[in-house]
């Protein structure tokens, strides 16, 4: 009976078109905005680029042979690149500034002058440069005084870059992984689709069902198993689409990935049964209550802004903690960036807890319902 | 005016999912304008960096002195030397720089064995770039005065370096005409206002026509003893009324939060005429919509697809300057990309000069012209589906 029960509950969820849209077609759009949008947005943005630069050609520049050899070797094409160089008179520098062509304009001089229209890196970066330029020149001149034979060696790199875990760290993943979230937690959308079904006061079908002579713990169980393998499976899909789709990469885990997939959707599906039994009111209210749990647990995930998920545990631990979707997209974070799993471990207890409890508070508003009339 | 007052009271039946919609464009509005950072433009000061420092060689007068110098480029945040910490303020951005000076640095320093300071960064980006210079200054400076034998003690060292590298290129900020080239808070609303007016408008006009179009109401209007030319113009100015009035409430707002500043940069008008031609368009796609959609469910989907699309792709939600190019060759043939291009040449603008405005003329009129052609494209549909609806 329980199959048999469960294999209807599949058809009549699966026909229910508006949801499978709202559950699967609308979080493989956001997906592909996402990536279209900022899916490269790292490397781009934030990635060093050789700086446009203008040296005003006057006299001053051409009788400072050290400075010109300095500007050659930095703007030598290659990998290491750091300026991309025209030497200009100084209107021609002035109208590239202006449109914008170049960061920045040199004035070669006793002081060196450099002229910007804004802020920003890398007008800093070009700051620094000539900071350091003047500077290096000022030390070897007064060691020169001291000690005139003096011999100066090439300048060296001081820094090594490492890595805790390999894993780069790209804040547009952490998009990604609330949006997986908010997949699992729209699982809710078919818990609450269950419980007008289940509920005599909500539905013809409710009060149908309350009659027939199949025990409710069953009827119970196997819609939630066929809500909960709707969801599991919309989610594996949104993950093999933006894995082979746009190359997001979840890491190797495979069986963690899944498990926290189920365990995440199995939250979702129990968040939509207790909206579904505990509030009070007409499927209208119902909906709403749940579509703004649903896009709160998403926002505070980082869905709309990625590290609001680390801005909500830094400052509201306990919230963080609360929070369904953001526990399942720090599973995700936790097998990406970190080389332990005992954060992912305590992620997936507490995702197990917080099921739990919803489910058992759906149970008792659910179990013996009398109705005087319907 | 039958039609029209019908007009009102659909729409009212429909308020709760225009003021939703209302409400999430206020909450992300004020949200993202005030996280924007505001600068002050006359004097150039240079980026800050946020940084992290551990220092794993406590004691070392050369290493404090690396991290003083290092605290005065960058924004220095205090974290522990804890690894999964590093890790999740560098992943969520809470620093963009981890510089880690290893144990016995300094005294290996001095004796002319010099290591390496560890960085974990953002691969390849432009702040590890500035950041790795710094800290290359302060060790090369050290350097030098170490193998010339210019000093014998850390602290003298470090007093010597700090001293070097307090030198200074002087810096010049250009400034031509009103405006500056930071972003004002503003700006970000008005591309937002590309949310709002997407999702109330098009919500609103097209539930009005679904109901004006159920086939038995249809039908019914057409045998009303009231010219069919009357019902449509009434249903048309319902239209305009209700999209100018979802317009006026947006440019209330920005009065109300921006009001100052915006009078102070000449520029009002020129956000309000941009704004206002985007309007234009959410209207015809209202139109269109509400003509091809027959039922309410189908309806929120469409109108969360189109404006979330139009949104993402056209570069309201992430600037135009990060997205990558294929992307903006398509969101060309979006009216969303000429909406927010409009509002980014308005704010750029430094003079008034015909040569200055005349982009932002085009990318005004070039959303005209998408919302003439989505409003024929609805009404060519339109016409095609009523004469086989009676033929």
């Amino acid at each position: 009976m329980f199959w048999h029960v469960f294999k209807y509950r599949l058809k009549c969820l699966l026909r229910d078109r508006i949801t499978l849209f709202w559950t699967l077609i609308f979080p493989l759009v956001l997906g592909t905005l996402f990536h279209f949008t900022f899916g490269h947005l790292t490397s781009d943005a934030e990635g060093f680029e050789a700086i446009k630069t203008a040296v005003i050609d006057d006299e001053s520049y051409r009788g400072n042979t050290p400075f010109q050899e300095v500007l050659q070797a930095l703007a030598e094409p290659g990998r290491d690149q750091f300026l991309d160089l025209v030497i200009v008179p100084a209107e021609e520098a002035e109208r590239l500034l202006d449109e914008g062509s170049v960061v920045g304009v040199i004035r070669v001089g006793e002081d060196m002058e450099l002229m910007v229209r804004r802020r920003g890196i890398r007008q800093s970066i070009l700051k620094s440069f000539l900071d350091t330029y003047s500077q290096t020149m000022n030390t070897a001149q007064a060691i020169a005084v001291e000690n005139p034979a003096a011999s100066f060696e090439p300048r060296l790199s001081f820094t090594e870059e490492i890595s805790f875990s390999g894993a780069k760290p790209d804040t547009n993943l952490g998009y990604f992984y609330a949006l997986i979230a908010m997949t699992c937690v729209y699982g809710s959308y078919w818990g609450i689709r269950n419980t007008m079904h289940l509920q005599a006061d909500q539905s013809p079908q409710g009060a149908r069902r309350s009659i027939a002579p199949t025990r409710k713990t069953r009827i119970v169980l196997s819609d939630t198993l066929a809500a909960l393998v709707i969801t599991l499976g919309e989610v594996s899909l949104l993950l093999t689409y933006v894995h082979f789709a746009f190359g997001i990469s979840f890491g190797d885990q495979l069986g963690l990935i899944l498990l926290t997939s189920l365990v995440g959707s199995a939250s979702g599906v129990a968040l939509g049964n207790v909206v579904g039994t505990s509030v009070r009111g007409d499927e209208n209210l119902k909906y709403v209550v749940l579509l703004i749990a649903n896009l709160t647990l998403s926002f505070l995930a980082g869905l709309m802004w990625a590290p609001m998920k680390d801005m909500v545990s830094q400052r509201f631990p306990l919230l963080g903690y609360l929070n369904p979707a953001a526990l399942i997209a720090d599973c995700f974070y936790s097998l990406h960036i970190y080389s332990t799993l005992q954060r992912f471990w305590i992620n997936i207890g507490v995702l197990c807890l917080i099921t739990v409890v919803l489910s058992l508070v759906s149970a008792i508003h659910l179990r013996r319902e009398r109705y005087a009339s319907l | 005016m039958q039609v029209f007052r019908s007009y009102f009271k659909i729409l009212r039946s429909n308020r709760v999912a225009i003021l939703w919609n209302l409400g999430v464009f206020m909450v992300l509005a004020v949200f993202f304008s005030t996280t924007a950072p505001e600068t002050n433009e006359d004097m150039f000061e240079p980026t800050r960096t946020r940084i992290a420092v551990i220092n794993r060689d406590p004691g070392g007068v050369l290493a404090e002195g690396l991290e003083k110098h290092l605290e005065q480029v960058g924004q220095r945040v205090f974290l522990n030397d804890d690894e999964e910490e590093l890790q999740d303020a560098l992943f969520y951005r809470r620093v963009q720089y981890i510089a880690i000076i290893p144990e016995g640095f300094s005294q290996d320093f001095m004796e002319g064995n010099e290591g390496k300071v560890e960085t974990v960064v953002i691969p390849n980006s432009t702040m590890s770039y500035y950041m790795d210079m710094s800290v290359d200054a302060f060790l090369n400076t050290a350097r030098l005065h170490n193998v010339h034998g210019r000093s014998h003690t850390q602290t003298d060292l470090v007093r010597l370096v700090l001293s070097d590298l307090d030198t200074h290129t002087r810096v010049v900020m250009k400034q031509s005409g009103v405006s500056t080239d930071s972003e004002p808070n503003y700006q970000y609303f008005f591309n937002y206002c590309a949310y709002a007016l997407l999702a109330m408008i098009v919500s609103g006009i097209s539930s009005t026509m679904i109901a004006f179009n159920r086939p038995d109401l249809y039908m019914r209007n057409r045998c009303a003893p009231i010219p069919q030319r009357k019902v449509s113009l009434q249903i048309l100015a319902g239209h305009g009324i209700f999209a100018l009035a979802c317009w006026s409430l947006l440019m209330i707002l920005a009065m109300l939060l921006y009001g100052r500043s915006l009078s102070g940069s000449g520029l009002t008008l020129f956000y309000f005429g941009n704004t206002l031609a985007f309007t234009m368009v959410c209207l015809s796609i209202g139109f269109l919509l509400g003509d091809i959609i027959k039922n309410h469910n189908a309806q929120t989907g469409a109108v969360q697809v189109i404006t979330l699309g139009l949104n993402f792709l056209g570069g309201v939600f992430v600037p135009q300057e990060v997205m990558s190019q294929s992307v903006l060759a398509v969101a060309r043939f979006l009216p969303s990309f000429w909406f927010v291009q409009g509002n980014e040449l308005i704010t750029s603008l430094s003079d008034f000069s015909k040569a200055s405005i005349m982009p932002v003329y085009t990318s005004i009129l070039t959303q005209a012209g998408f919302a003439i052609a989505i409003a024929a494209v609805a009404l060519l549909l339109r016409k095609e589906r009523r004469m086989s609806q009676f033929a």
